[in-house]
C-alpha cells in the first residue's frame, strides 16, 4: 500500500470509530462500541508498523489547503519520518492497549459508548498532534487533546461525591492548558512572522541558509514554544493540573495524563529542535525548569495516599526528568525515556486501576495491603512497573534514566547530584505504594474483602503485554559498553530519519565512568528497595494520619501548599477584579452615568416635561417621525437635484 | 434578483393580514422560501461582478457584490433559525412578531444590497422600527430605563451617522458607493476626520464597543430571546459590513489613519474588559452579553487594521460569531423558558434530567471556545495573528481571550449543568431546538474545515485600501 494512503487510513481510523460511536453507539451492544473503537486504534497500530518497517527519510503527504492567507499558505499536510511514526507506533500501540483495558473496566458504566467517543476522538486528535508536517495542524491536534482531556476528566461528572471535584479538575486541566496554548499561539505568529511558513521543514531549511535569523527572534518564539510545553507536559508553573485530572477514569490517566498527551510538550521541543538549538538561553531555562520540577514532584509524591496521585507527581518528576535532558539537547535521550516511561507508566496506571476496579473504587493507599495474594497477577506487574520506575539494573527504565544521568554527569555535575537526590525519592515513594498496596495486613476492613477480586482477562491481558514492555524496552536502546554492534539502536533510528536531529549532542562518557554510574544508580534503587521492605512491608505498617505528620511529611502531603498559593496569587485577585468592574465601574460609573446624562439632557429642556408621559410608545413615536421626516426630506432635496 | 429584497417585505405585509392562528407557519415557511431563494440566486451568482439591480426608485439603487451576497444569506439564514427556534413559543403564534421580523429581514437585505449611501442609511433607520416594537411589546423590561437607554443610544448613533452621510453627500456631490470611493476626501482633512467620526459612533454603539456597550446587557436579558437572537446575530454585523463595506474604503488615507489605533484599543479594552466582566456573572444572558462584547472587540479591531487578508478571516469569524450568539442565545432561552430563571446560582444538574439539551449545550460552548474544527479556530487564531504583526502587544494582550474565554464559558455550562439539583423536570430538547443546533453546529464545523469557501467568496469584493 502508498505510505501516503496508509497515513490516511492511520488518521481516518479513529476519525471513524468516533463518528460511529459517536452516533448510534449508544443503540449498539456494549462488546461492539468498545471491539470497534479498540480494533480501530489496533489496525491504526498495524498500519504504523509498516509504516515503521518502510521508512525512508521524510516523506511530506500534502491532503488540503486549509487558507490561503496573505500569501501564506496552510495546508492540511502529514509528515512520516522516524519520529512520527514513532509516536504514532506509542500512541496507538499503548493506545490499543488501554482501549482493550477499558473494555473491562467501564463495563458497568452507563457512559459507555461515549467514553470510547472521546477515547477514539483523543487518539484522532493526538495523532493529527504528531504527524502533522506543520505547526498548524500541530496545533490543531494540540487544542484537540486539550478539549478531549477534559471531556475524560470530568466524564463522571455526575457522580454524587466527586460529580462537583471532577468537573472543576476538569475545568482546571482545560485553563491551564489553555495559558500554554496562549504561549504556542504566539510562538507560532512570529514564526509565520519571521519565516511566513509554519512547515517544519522549510523554516528548518530556511534557518540553515540564513544564520542570521538567530539570535533575540529565537529566544523569543522558543520560550513561547516551551510555555506551551509547560503547559500540555506539566511543569512548573503550569503542573497544578496534572494531579488534579486523576479524577477521570484510570485508563484516562493510562493513556493521557501519563502515556501520551502529557508527552506532546516533549514531542514539541524534539521537533523543533533546530529553533532549540540556536537559543541556548531558551535550553539553560528548560534545564533548570525540568530540574526543578522533577524534584518538587518527587518530593509531593512522598507523602501522597491516593494511589493515583502517587502516580500523577510521578509523571510530574519524570516528565521533569525528560525536560532536564532536552536541556542538554540530547533529544534522542528524553524520546527514550518518554518511549519507557510510557510502558512502565502505562502499566503501574492500569494496574493502579485494577486495583481501584478491585477494590470497588477505594484509591487510599491507607486502606489496602496485603493485596498481593488476592490480585497476584495485577501485583506481579505492578511490581515490574515499580522496578523498572525506580531504576532496578537491566529493567527498561534503568537503561533511560542512566542515559540522563549521564549526559547531566557530562555537562554539570551539579545537576546529576540533585538528579540522583530527585531519581533516590523515586525509588523511595514508589516501593512505599507497592508494599503499603500489596503488603503487610488488608486494612480495607472484613466486609471489602471478601469482594477484592482479580480483575478479568480484558484487563490483565494489556497489562501483562506492558510488564513484557516495561522489562524489554531497554533493548532498544542499550548503552555502547554492551554490545557495540546493537547499542544505540534507537538513538540512530531517530537522528538519522528526522530532521535536525543528529547524535552530537549526546554526551558519550568512557567506559570506566559508565560503568560506575551504572553501579551507583543500582546501589540507590536496590538499597532503596531494602529499605522499604524493612520499613513498609512489615504487617501492620501504615502511613501515618494526618496529626501524626511531621512538618516536611505535612508539606510532602499538602503539595507544598502551591494550589493555596495560585488561588491567592492570581485566582482570588481575577475573580475581585471581575465583580468590582462589574458592579463599581460598569454598572455604577459607565452605566448609571449615561442614565444621568441622558435624564439631563431630557430635563433641561422644559418642553419635553409633558412630554414625558412615561410612555415609551410615544418616545418612540416621535422618533420614528423624526426618522421619517428627516429622511424624507433629504430624499425630495436630492431627488430635486438630480 | 429584486425579488430577494422584495420576498421579505411582500412577506411581512402579509403575515400582517393573515390570521394570528396561522401565523408560526407562515413565519417559517416564508422564511424558509426566502432563503431558498437566496441559495438558488447564488447558484447563478458570479462573485467577481457586482450585479446591479433597482426597485424602479430612482434614488436608492442596489448593487449585489459576494461581501454583501454573504451577509445577505447569513441574514436569510439566521432569520430562518429564529423562527425554527422559537417554534414552541408562545411568541412566535403573534402575528406582529412574525410580521416585524420580516420587516427586519427586509431593512436588513437593503442594507447589505444598497449601492447608495442613503440608501445604507434608510435601511439602517428602517431595521430599528422592529426591533424597537419588538422589544416593546414582547420585552419584559419592567422599568421602561432600559429601553429608554437603548432608544437614546441608537438615537445618538442615528443622529452621529446622519450628518456625516449629509456632510458626505454634500461634500463630495456624490452618493452611490462606486463615486464615493473614487472621491479624494484626503483634501477635506478635518472634515473627513470628522464624517468618518460620526459613522463611527454610531457603529460603536450598534456593535457594541466599550465605553458604549452600556445598553447592551440590559436590553439583551430584557429582550424575548427571539429579540436577542436578532440583536446579537444579526443588528450588530450591520455595523461590521458598514465598516467594511462602506467606511474603510471611503476614507481611507487621512482619516482612516487618525481613527484606526484608538478603535483598535476600544476593541482591546473590550476583549479584556468583556471577558472579565463574564467571569463573575450570574445571569446567563448577561454572561453571553459581555462574553459577545469581548468576541465582537477582536473583529472590529481586526477590521480596523483595513488589510484584506485580515477582513476576510473577520467575515469568517462574523459568521462564527452569529452561530455562536444565536446557539447561545437558544440555550439561555431554553433554560429560561422551562425554569423561569437564569440565575447560575438557581441552576445546575440540568445534564443529569435533559441530556439532549446537555450534549447540544456543550457542543455550542466548545464552538465559542473556537476549539479545533470549527470556524472559530480559523478565524480567531489569524485575526490574532494580524493585531500581533500589526503590534505585537495587542496582539498578546488579545490573545488572553483564549484564556478567559475558557474561564467564563465553562463555568456557564457547568454551574448550569452539573452538579446537585434541586430542579425536578426538564422538558428536554424540542425537535425544533434540535435542528436548529445541529444546522449550526454542522455550518460552524463546514467553516472550520473548509474556511476558504467563505474567504475567498468574499474576498472577490473587498478592494484594496487606498493608502
Amino acid at each position: 500500500m502508498a505510505k501516503d494512503l496508509t497515513l490516511i487510513l492511520i488518521l481516518a481510523l479513529p476519525l471513524i470509530g468516533f463518528v460511529i460511536n459517536g452516533t448510534i453507539g449508544k443503540k449498539l451492544p456494549k462488546v461492539l462500541v468498545g471491539g470497534l473503537a479498540t480494533s480501530v486504534v489496533f489496525v491504526a497500530f498495524l498500519l504504523a508498523l509498516t509504516l515503521f518497517n518502510g521508512l525512508n527519510g521524510v516523506q511530506i503527504v500534502r491532503l488540503f489547503e486549509i487558507l490561503n492567507y496573505d500569501q501564506i499558505t496552510i495546508n492540511a499536510s502529514f509528515q512520516i519520518d522516524a519520529l512520527s511514526v514513532w509516536m504514532t507506533l506509542i500512541i496507538t500501540g499503548i493506545g490499543s492497549l488501554i482501549h482493550l483495558f477499558s473494555m473491562g473496566y467501564m463495563s458497568h458504566d452507563p457512559g459507555y459508548h461515549k467514553f470510547f467517543t472521546y477515547l477514539n476522538l483523543f487518539i484522532f486528535s493526538m495523532l493529527l498532534l504528531v504527524l502533522g508536517s506543520n505547526y498548524f495542524v500541530l496545533f490543531f491536534g494540540w487544542e484537540g487533546v486539550g478539549m478531549c482531556s477534559y471531556l475524560l476528566i470530568g466524564f463522571h461528572y455526575n457522580d454524587l461525591q466527586k460529580g462537583k471535584a471532577n468537573s472543576l479538575a476538569a475545568r482546571k486541566a482545560f485553563i491551564m492548558n489553555r495559558i500554554g496554548d496562549a504561549g504556542l499561539l504566539l510562538g507560532l505568529f512570529m514564526l509565520l512572522g519571521q519565516f511566513g511558513t509554519l512547515e517544519f521543514q522549510k523554516i528548518g531549511t530556511a534557518l540553515i541558509a540564513n544564520p542570521a535569523l538567530q539570535g533575540g527572534a529565537m529566544l523569543l518564539i522558543t520560550l513561547c514554544l516551551f510555555i506551551a510545553a509547560t503547559g500540555k507536559s506539566a511543569q512548573i508553573p503550569l503542573f497544578t493540573w496534572l494531579p488534579d485530572a486523576m479524577a477521570g477514569p484510570t485508563p484516562v490517566s493510562a493513556l493521557i495524563h501519563a502515556a501520551t498527551m502529557v508527552t506532546a510538550g516533549i514531542y514539541l521541543t524534539v521537533r523543533s529542535n533546530f529553533l532549540f538549538e540556536l537559543a541556548p538561553f531558551t535550553k539553560e531555562i528548560i534545564l533548570y525548569i525540568g530540574l526543578a520540577t522533577t524534584l518538587v514532584a518527587a518530593f509531593m509524591a512522598l507523602r501522597q495516599n491516593d494511589i493515583k496521585k502517587v502516580l500523577a507527581y510521578s509523571t510530574v518528576s519524570q516528565l521533569g526528568l525528560m525536560f532536564v535532558a532536552l536541556g542538554f539537547g540530547a533529544y534522542t535521550v528524553a524520546l527514550f525515556h518518554v518511549t519507557t516511561h510510557a510502558f512502565f507508566k502505562a502499566l503501574l496506571f492500569l494496574g493502579s486501576g485494577s486495583v481501584i476496579h478491585g477494590m470497588h473504587e477505594e484509591q487510599d493507599i491507607r486502606k489496602m495491603g496485603g493485596l498481593a495474594k488476592l490480585m497476584p497477577i495485577t501485583h506481579f506487574t505492578f511490581l515490574i512497573g515499580t522496578m523498572a520506575i525506580a531504576g532496578i539494573p537491566f529493567l527498561s527504565g534503568f537503561y533511560s534514566k542512566d542515559e540522563i544521568l549521564a549526559q547531566a554527569l557530562h555537562h554539570n555535575p551539579a545537576v546529576y547530584a540533585i538528579l540522583v537526590v530527585a531519581v533516590t525519592m523515586t525509588a523511595i515513594y514508589m516501593f512505599r505504594l507497592y508494599f503499603l498496596t500489596f503488603h503487610g495486613a488488608f486494612r480495607g476492613g472484613d466486609a471489602l474483602r471478601a469482594k477484592v477480586h482479580e480483575s478479568g482477562l480484558s484487563m490483565t491481558l494489556p497489562i501483562i503485554v506492558l510488564a513484557f514492555l516495561s522489562v524489554f524496552g531497554g533493548l532498544l536502546n542499550l548503552p555502547g559498553l554492551f554490545f557495540h554492534g546493537a547499542a544505540h539502536w534507537f538513538d540512530h533510528y531517530l537522528s538519522a530519519g528526522t530532521f535536525g536531529l543528529s547524535e552530537v549532542h549526546n554526551a558519550h562518557l568512557d567506559f570506566n565512568t559508565s560503568i560506575g554510574l551504572m553501579i551507583f544508580a543500582s546501589i540507590i534503587a536496590l538499597g532503596v528497595l531494602f529499605w522499604a521492605l524493612r520499613n513498609y512491608a512489615k504487617k501492620g505498617a501504615l502511613a501515618k494520619a494526618d496529626d501524626q505528620m511531621s512538618a516536611w511529611e505535612t508539606l510532602s502531603a499538602k503539595k507544598l501548599y502551591i494550589d493555596e498559593i495560585y488561588d491567592l496569587l492570581f485566582v482570588q485577585p481575577l475573580l475581585k477584579m471581575s465583580a468590582f468592574i462589574s458592579n463599581v465601574f460598569d454598572i455604577q460609573i459607565l452605566r448609571n452615568g449615561v442614565y444621568a446624562l441622558a435624564n439631563g439632557v431630557v430635563n433641561t429642556a422644559a418642553q419635553t416635561r409633558k412630554w414625558q408621559n412615561g410612555l415609551l410608545s410615544s418616545y418612540l413615536f416621535w422618533m420614528v417621525l423624526g426618522i421619517i421626516l428627516f429622511v424624507s426630506y433629504y430624499i425630495l432635496k436630492i431627488s430635486v437635484w438630480h | 434578483m429584486a425579488l430577494i429584497i422584495l420576498l421579505p417585505l411582500a412577506f411581512s405585509l402579509l403575515a400582517w393580514f393573515l390570521p394570528s392562528s396561522i401565523t408560526r407557519i407562515v413565519g417559517l415557511i416564508s422564511s424558509f422560501a426566502t432563503l431558498t431563494w437566496s441559495v438558488m440566486q447564488l447558484l447563478s451568482f458570479d462573485p467577481e461582478n457586482t450585479l446591479y439591480f433597482d426597485l424602479g426608485l430612482r434614488m436608492v439603487r442596489f448593487s449585489m457584490d459576494s461581501l454583501g451576497f454573504t451577509m445577505v444569506l447569513l441574514t436569510n439564514a439566521v432569520i430562518f433559525l429564529i423562527f425554527l427556534a422559537n417554534f414552541q413559543r408562545s411568541i412566535v403564534h403573534d402575528k406582529r412578531f412574525t410580521a416585524l421580523t420580516l420587516l427586519m429581514q427586509f431593512g436588513l437585505v437593503g442594507i447589505f444590497t444598497s449601492n447608495s449611501i442613503l440608501g445604507f442609511y434608510i435601511f439602517w433607520e428602517l431595521t430599528l422600527l422592529p426591533v424597537f416594537l419588538i422589544l416593546f411589546w414582547f420585552g419584559a423590561f419592567e422599568k421602561q430605563k432600559a429601553l429608554l437607554q437603548f432608544f437614546l443610544y441608537t438615537l445618538l448613533g442615528s443622529l452621529a451617522m446622519l450628518l456625516s452621510v449629509i456632510g458626505l453627500m454634500h461634500l463630495t456631490n456624490q452618493q452611490s458607493y462606486e463615486a464615493l470611493l473614487a472621491a479624494d476626501l484626503n483634501q477635506l482633512g478635518n472634515t473627513g476626520i470628522w464624517l468618518m467620526g460620526g459613522f463611527l459612533l454610531a457603529f460603536a454603539i450598534k456593535i457594541p464597543l466599550f465605553p458604549f456597550h452600556t445598553w447592551q446587557a440590559e436590553t439583551y436579558t430584557k429582550a424575548p430571546t427571539a429579540g436577542t437572537m436578532l440583536l446579537s446575530a444579526l443588528m450588530l454585523k450591520m455595523a461590521l459590513f458598514g465598516l467594511i463595506k462602506w467606511v474603510l474604503p471611503i476614507f481611507a488615507g487621512t482619516a482612516l489613519d487618525f481613527w484606526r489605533w484608538p478603535i483598535i484599543v476600544l476593541g482591546l479594552i473590550g476583549i479584556i474588559y468583556g471577558a472579565v466582566i463574564a467571569i463573575k456573572q450570574q445571569d446567563l444572558k448577561t454572561l453571553f452579553a459581555y462574553a459577545s462584547l469581548s468576541h465582537l472587540g477582536l473583529i472590529a479591531a481586526g477590521i480596523m487594521l483595513g488589510d484584506n487578508a485580515t477582513t476576510k478571516t473577520a467575515m469568517l469569524q462574523i459568521v462564527n460569531h452569529s452561530i455562536v450568539a444565536l446557539g447561545l442565545f437558544l440555550a439561555a432561552g431554553i433554560v429560561e423558558q422551562r425554569l423561569k430563571t437564569r440565575d447560575l446560582s438557581a441552576l445546575g444538574g440540568i445534564a443529569k434530567i435533559a441530556p439532549r439539551f446537555a450534549f447540544w449545550f456543550a457542543v455550542l460552548t466548545f464552538i465559542s471556545l473556537s476549539v479545533p474544527f470549527t470556524a472559530g479556530f480559523i478565524g480567531e487564531f489569524f485575526l490574532l495573528k494580524s493585531l500581533f504583526s500589526a503590534h505585537a502587544l495587542t496582539g498578546v494582550l488579545a490573545s488572553t481571550t483564549l484564556i478567559l474565554g475558557a474561564v467564563y464559558m465553562l463555568r456557564a455550562y457547568q454551574d448550569t449543568m452539573f452538579g446537585p439539583t434541586q430542579i425536578s423536570t426538564f422538558a428536554d430538547l424540542h425537535w425544533s431546538e434540535i435542528s436548529v443546533f445541529a444546522i449550526l453546529t454542522i455550518a460552524a464545523i463546514y467553516l472550520g474545515l473548509s474556511p476558504q469557501c467563505l474567504t475567498e467568496f468574499v474576498g472577490h469584493s473587498l478592494v484594496q485600501l487606498k493608502p
